[in-house]
């Protein structure tokens, strides 16, 4: 009777070592790859427009980030006179915290610091959070560009959520689990290559959470907050040294953590050819390089986009948001149902197995009706959609504009 | 009854998107502008008074930092008025050097103020670099004929300060060889770009009437349709030896000046291309050498002479009373009058808004607050 508490401690003792250690890989490897995306984009996007790009500092400017975390820690922590001493300082803590923490779930390639059973709800639930650090910027600063920085971040995070959680569904329709975890190992069919972006459904998804991700992010073009052109440097505006730097921090791993998100979700994560057949060690190694290179290419995607367009208007972004994201979103999961009836329901509705056969993964029957129904309805979807946004309102008659078409 | 409150901000005089020191008191309302006060002269440096006291050719470069991208063209306007008051005669050389520098002017001036105009609709830097990369190259160029490379100083009266030679006039063809791939690379960036399109078009409409009655110039005034151009209406140095259009706008929103420069860019190099076939057979040489550049002493009288310069039409204005030094000296800045309609273009639109339609009027404080 005296042993059981021994073993309960040794338990304990090695939960919180696990966890300890977890901690401190999400904490280094996310601000670790935080300094390596800065200095990816500024070489990717010095090359675009026939720069350098930072190139001393280290082998080909790699430690410039080094050096710059070096600077912004020596600087003057500077806090504004009439500041919210309180809010100013609580500010970046709150983004940070909210990023970190979305880091406990996402998974690196096939390894998951933890496997939460509502992973995707709960990154969403708490990268929702960078809300309230962003209004607490711009109103603890005292200073009208911050707020009207804060206050354009909140409507834009307020709206783009939706769309960006809508976009979701048909991932969590297809997989039926909120779980990251699960959402990845079905990925794996197909020699590695049953991932979601190949299927209609999945593949505008897929386009919808990349653009809403965008706005997430703050990347060109819905980097409206800290608009430099417009309202200085938005709610960055009254920040310097340290806490400047949490906030990009903040925002950089935010941009690494959608990058990790919609590489899990729509890309297979770690999944690829060889992962399964090369065992537990080889695999997950093989699956770690799968994944970064997925990330890292959606991130380039990002900065290609950064390196090109202009930005949108904060009320072209808004509308782009509830009169172009949402309609499409919306009929993809309406799609995406119809989908997962065509290829999956057997008992339940007799008359799919009667005109395609049984339903099974080498069904290639199914898949194809599927693949032409749900393609005929998401393409009509973006052709309606772009036709009411094109119409100038002169066009409409006055019961349209009383339905609230204009474009 | 629910009713906002409308809140004053300052955007400027220090702000990343003002180019220079210019402060516009802005009243939103919310996102929307209400209304807008242009502040200036926190670049006053007295140049028209200066003017006055400086002998003639002292001012020359006093002028290059009126539109400091276009130093050029200041000093071709500047040695025009004080070559009209004098009676001096220009050879036809020096005019062929001063259009060719001109034109180049307008090139790198046009660069660079589309690249800063799509910076403050907020693409990053790409544009902006890629013009910047044509204006270093011309920007050598200049700094091969007059030693400088933005404050030139390069016009005399009677002609330009150094002749040019086989070298430059072939480092301007190896230029120009890689100038229509720009122009080309540039419209295929953005010029079709959605976001552009929504950012720019129907955005800080100017119509034709209020141009006029605002007096503006340049790219401006032929984006609101209206095509006036000093080279056409009053051709002054070689220009009438020359076959090129005015691109005009219809509407006159931010989308038509910005085609207008992408064409207006285009129709420099044509006008290059011909100075250079022509200028083998002119005569004189770069400068007329009976003028007295140090001791000018132009008899009483008031010249006024106008060129067109990137931002519009430039003119100078001098009075002789028969001294050394000028009586009256007076600068016709086409940034500074461009600039008086601004708070009408403005009127409605967001906050986002005003700061490209300021990019698109395409102001130089140095011009402005003179």
């Amino acid at each position: 009777m005296t042993y059981w508490p021994v073993i309960a401690v040794d338990a304990w003792i090695g939960l919180v070592l696990v966890s300890i250690i977890k901690v401190t890989l999400i904490l280094v490897g996310g601000s670790l790859g935080m300094m390596f995306l800065t200095w990816y984009e500024r070489r990717a996007i010095a090359y675009m427009q026939d720069r350098r790009g930072p190139n001393r500092v280290g082998p080909q400017g790699l430690l410039q980030p080094v050096s710059e975390a070096i600077k912004t820690m020596t600087k003057e922590d500077i806090t504004p006179l009439d500041a919210d001493r309180v809010v100013h300082f609580l500010a970046p803590v709150v983004m940070l915290g909210a990023t970190v923490l979305a880091f406990a779930v996402i998974p690196w390639g096939n390894l998951f610091p933890s496997s939460l059973r509502v992973g995707v709800l709960f990154i969403f639930a708490v990268t929702g959070l960078h809300t309230v650090g962003m209004l607490m910027a711009g109103w603890g600063s005292n200073n009208k560009f911050a707020l009207l920085g804060g206050m354009r971040g909140v409507a834009q995070m307020v709206s783009y959520e939706i769309p960006l959680l809508m976009a979701l569904l048909p991932i969590i329709l297809l997989s039926g689990s909120l779980s990251l975890t699960d959402i990845v190992t079905r990925q794996g069919d197909w020699y590695g290559f049953g991932w979601y972006v190949f299927s209609p459904v999945g593949l505008t998804a897929f386009i919808t959470f990349f653009i809403a991700a965008l706005a997430e992010g703050e990347r060109t073009p819905f980097d409206i907050p800290e608009a430099d052109s417009e309202i200085v440097a938005g709610y960055l505006t009254e920040y310097g040294g340290m806490k400047f730097a949490v906030f990009y921090l903040s925002n950089y791993m935010t941009n690494l953590a959608l990058c990790f998100i919609m590489a899990s979700l729509f890309l297979g994560g770690g999944n690829g050819p060889g992962v399964t057949a090369l065992g537990t060690v080889l695999g997950g190694l093989l699956s770690l390089v799968y994944f970064f290179i997925k990330a890292l290419a959606l991130f380039f995607l990002m900065v290609l986009i950064r390196g090109t367009v202009p930005r949108l208007r904060v009320d072209q972004l808004m509308g782009f948001a509830w009169k172009f994201l949402l309609p499409i979103v919306l009929v993809n999961v309406f799609s995406t149902a119809i989908w997962v009836a065509i290829t999956r329901w057997g008992p339940q509705a007799q008359i799919f197995t009667d005109w395609f056969g049984e339903p099974a993964s080498d069904n290639y029957l199914r898949y194809g009706v599927a693949i032409v129904v749900t393609l005929i309805i998401n393409l009509l979807a973006v052709y309606a959609v772009m036709r009411i946004n094109r119409r100038q309102p002169s066009d409409l008659t006055e019961e349209e504009i009383a339905l609230g078409l204009a474009g | 009854m629910l009713k906002t409150e409308e809140l004053q901000v300052n955007i400027g005089p220090q702000h990343p998107s003002t180019h220079g020191v210019f402060r516009m008191l802005v009243t939103v309302d919310g996102e929307t502008l209400v209304d807008l006060k242009p502040v200036f002269g926190y670049l006053h440096r007295n140049h028209e008074q200066l003017g006055e006291v400086n002998s003639y050719l002292q001012n020359m470069p006093f002028t290059d930092r009126l539109d400091y991208f276009n130093s050029m063209v200041n000093n071709h306007a500047y040695a025009r008025a004080v070559e009209q008051l004098a009676g001096i005669e220009v050879p036809e050389r020096a005019q062929y050097i001063r259009v060719i520098m001109d034109e180049l002017s307008r090139i790198l001036n046009h660069a660079s103020a589309l690249g800063f105009l799509l910076g403050d609709m907020g693409a990053w830097q790409t544009s902006l670099l890629w013009g910047l990369r044509e204006r270093e190259k011309i920007l050598d160029l200049f700094e091969y004929v007059s030693g400088a490379r933005m404050m030139c100083n390069y016009s005399r009266f009677g002609g330009v300060a150094r002749d040019i030679d086989d070298y430059f006039i072939s480092e301007v063809k190896k230029l120009m060889q890689g100038l229509p791939r720009y122009f080309d690379e540039f419209e295929r960036l953005l010029v079709e770009n959605e976001i552009l399109l929504v950012r720019a078009k129907g955005v800080g409409v100017l119509p034709k009437e209020l141009a006029l009655s605002y007096s503006v110039t340049g790219p401006l005034l032929r984006g609101s349709g209206v095509p006036y151009d000093v080279r056409k209406a009053e051709p002054y140095a070689v220009y009438d030896r020359f076959d090129f259009d005015i691109p005009v706008g219809t509407v006159g929103d931010v989308y038509d000046r910005f085609l207008v420069r992408v064409e207006e860019m285009r129709q420099s190099y044509r006008i290059l291309e011909q100075a250079l076939q022509q200028m083998p057979e002119a005569e004189g040489g770069h400068i007329n050498p009976k003028v007295k550049q140090q001791s000018l002493k132009p008899p009483v009288g008031e010249s006024y002479a106008r060129v067109e310069s990137p931002k519009g039409e430039l003119g100078f204005y001098l009075v002789s009373d028969g001294s050394g030094s000028a009586y009256r000296y007076k600068v016709r800045a086409p940034s500074f009058i461009n600039l008086s309609a601004l708070a009408d273009m403005c009127k409605g639109y967001k906050i986002a808004d005003v700061v490209v339609i300021l990019g698109s009027i395409d102001i130089v404080m140095g011009e402005v607050d003179r």
